[in-house]
């Protein structure tokens, strides 16, 4: 059981390296080393419970999300000077650092108040997860860059498979394979939208993109 | 043929389809294989749901496929629009007053991803599973978002990124409702049970009340940002700007009663536990409604643009559709089940009617299009007696079933939720109707040397076949269509 938690507490603490990072090659980095260790926290679960999807979710979550998804991402970063761009926010960085501890702390109050049955995993699990999920949508709506963005939903995606994990462990597999699905379609999409971007206005800062209004 | 065999060939023909628009190299082919295909799907929906009304509900290949009343309701929406906007595809591209010059590949494209659309909003209508429910609704959003960027400059990819970022971030919350849902059910099913609407339905009381809640409020807001639900839709007015005509017509008329179908889903399999609280259920779905009805007759008066008018229409009738369900009475359910049949159908009429006034103007400028009753008769017809259509005008079908919705809610004991649905109907009805007779009849700038040319006839066919079909729903409702609304409002209010 410590093991599970040591891990997810690091997949937390990895997360803040979305809000923090300068840097968009950090991010993929973070998000490769986030779905490690998510596959890590299954395995480890596996090795817990003998439920066989468990180690099947780990293996998948390691081969697609931590060597696959990044890879893509490092080639579409690669694209003209993004990956040594300084990445900005639509909010101040203190903002941003205040809305990230503000969010850490709601995800894991919400924890307490779902009254689910327990399985596997702890509680502070569930915060973890929650707050996870949070701070991936907030990097989603907070950072102008597109690569970043979608990073951030990336971030969610891990966090809710860890919600799966705490919450129904064997339902897990089913979902792994539906993000998965869902993630590999994403990035072909949102890499060819990414390439589209850099021909209209060549960079993926989303700022660039406001005319439609009304 | 089995049930199952159907099924899977009704899941078969989009997909097939979508894969020979790949490979194939003619762009001649591609055309050709439009029409066929949508009436096989369509032929195979209709037979499975001619067969639903005699046998009861469809399960197969272990409740993965299943299809009851009320995602029928959805299914015929959604095979009816595809075929509409399929055939009216073909015109568009062809006519020569199509001003866009088509790249090599781009038909391809188009194409493929438009049977890909089809078929993700079909498996979303007969998915038993809830997981693979939940997949199909999030992979409709990525085989629409490339469609929304098919003119390929500035502001269609815009549009295209908010309403992909917005969606997917939409559809992780309402994952988590799902997760949620099914938590719900270990205390009642065991921790490994089939997460199936036959057998979550079955179980029913014995849900977990407050997780089956909780879920179905994350289902809400999540799903209600693909359904257009406000403040969720900031994307939807984009979205539905920049998209080529046919593809707004599958957006608006299909895709957001995809996600509306979920929504309610999960609202009927949460409601039997929640016991005294299942009011709380439909309040929240209902105040979800009533907001954006608001926002969307309140954006309504203020547009410039004919495709964002139409996009905010489509806000204000989704939240009118959910205030229906939210109501709660069946007469409301009835008419919310029913609108979704005919707003469908008007709101296609309208993005065809937007398309050809495109073809023709060039322009989705409301100021800039002026007396198309002189220039093209036939065309201002289906413009104008379109708006009548969905303005809730009688004799057509929107007014039978808002008139129910409105019906429903002034029976209940809290009847100010009824007199506000049916004062925001009747501004939204003349701030939609006015710009449309403003374009139809208007003098303004009319160049008078400007010729009389209508539009060619395979781009005003399919507008005109909705439009009898709005007439005749709006006197007569056919026997098996009363029978399967009928069936699928006890699927929702059980």
């Amino acid at each position: 059981m410590l093991a599970e938690v040591i891990l997810a507490a690091l997949i937390l603490l990895v997360t803040f390296a979305f809000i923090v990072t300068r840097q968009l090659r950090a991010a993929v980095s973070a998000y490769a080393v986030q779905s490690w260790l998510l596959g890590g926290v299954a395995i480890a679960l596996f090795a817990d419970s003998g439920l066989m999807e468990l180690l099947l979710f780990g293996l998948l979550t390691i081969a697609v999300k931590g060597v696959i998804v990044p890879q893509i991402l490092r080639r579409r970063t690669a694209l003209g000077l993004a990956g040594r761009r300084e990445t900005a926010y639509y909010v101040r960085f203190p903002t941003a650092l205040l809305m990230g501890a503000a969010l850490t702390l709601t995800g894991f109050i919400a924890a307490t108040r779902i009254p689910y049955t327990h399985q596997l995993l702890p509680e502070s699990v569930l915060g973890i997860a929650l707050a996870v999920l949070l701070l991936g949508l907030f990097t989603t709506t907070a950072r102008r860059d597109a690569i970043l963005q979608v990073a951030g939903l990336l971030a969610a995606e891990n966090g809710l498979l860890l919600v799966g994990l705490v919450l129904a462990p064997d339902l897990s597999l089913l979902i792994e394979f539906a993000i998965v699905l869902d993630i590999l379609i994403a990035v072909l999409v949102m890499g060819f939208l990414v390439a589209r971007m850099h021909q209209e206005v060549a960079s993926t800062d989303t700022s660039e993109l406001t005319r439609l209004r009304g | 043929m089995t049930n199952s065999t159907l099924l899977l060939c009704l899941l078969a023909v989009p997909m097939l389809t979508a894969v020979t628009s790949v490979l194939v190299r003619q762009d001649s082919t591609r055309y050709a294989l439009v029409v066929p295909s949508s009436l096989i799907t369509m032929g195979l929906a209709l037979t499975l749901i001619a067969r639903l009304l005699s046998h009861g509900p469809i399960r197969a290949l272990g409740d993965w496929l299943y299809l009851d009343d009320f995602s029928a309701v959805v299914l015929l929406v959604v095979v009816i629009v595809s075929a509409l906007a399929g055939a009216y595809s073909m015109a568009y591209f062809r006519s020569p007053e199509q001003g866009h010059v088509l790249r090599r590949g781009e038909l391809r494209k188009y194409f493929s991803l438009f049977h890909l659309f089809t078929f993700t909003m079909v498996v979303a209508c007969v998915s038993g599973n809830l997981a693979l429910l939940w997949t199909a609704v999030t992979a409709t959003t990525f085989a629409s978002a490339p469609l929304v960027d098919f003119y390929g400059s500035r502001e269609p990819l815009e549009a295209a990124w908010k309403f992909l970022i917005l969606a997917v971030a939409g559809e992780l919350i309402a994952l988590l409702g799902f997760l949620l849902l099914y938590a719900s059910g270990i205390a009642a099913l065991g921790s490994a049970y089939n997460f199936s609407i036959p057998i979550l339905g079955a179980a029913g009381a014995h849900l977990s009340p407050s997780l089956a809640g909780l879920g179905f409020m994350l289902v809400l807001v999540g799903f209600g940002t693909k359904a257009g639900l406000a403040p969720m839709h900031t994307w939807l007015p984009d979205a539905h700007s920049q998209a080529p005509a046919p593809v707004c017509a599958m957006l608006s008329g299909a895709e957001l009663n995809c996600a509306m179908l979920a929504i309610v889903r999960v609202l009927s399999l949460a409601t039997p536990s929640a016991g005294g609280r299942a009011g709380e259920l439909h309040a929240a779905m209902l105040g979800f409604g009533l907001l954006s009805m608001t926002i969307g007759v309140v954006f309504l008066i203020s547009q410039r643009n004919f495709k964002r008018l139409l996009a905010y229409s489509s806000v204000e009738q989704m939240g009118l559709i959910a205030a229906g369900f939210g109501i709660g009475a069946p007469l409301a359910i009835v008419g919310a089940l029913l609108q979704m049949l005919t707003h469908s159908l008007a709101k296609t009429l309208m993005f065809l009617n937007a398309g050809n006034l495109l073809l023709r103007f060039r322009t989705t400028s409301i100021a800039e299009v002026r007396g198309v009753v002189r220039v093209a008769p036939a065309t201002a017809v289906l413009v104008i007696v379109g708006a009548l259509a969905i303005g809730g005008a009688p004799p057509f079908g929107l007014f039978v079933s808002e008139f129910s919705i409105v019906r429903g809610a002034l029976g209940q004991p809290n009847w100010g939720s009824g007199a506000l649905i049916a004062a925001l109907l009747l501004i939204g009805f003349i701030a939609l109707v006015a710009p449309f007779s403003r374009m139809t009849f208007g003098d303004g700038n009319a160049q008078p040397s400007e010729t009389r040319a209508e539009l060619g006839l395979p781009v005003l066919v399919p507008g005109f076949a909705v439009l009898a079909a709005l007439l005749i729903l709006g006197v007569w409702i056919p026997g098996p269509l009363h029978a399967l609304l009928l069936g699928a409002s006890r699927v929702v209010s059980r």
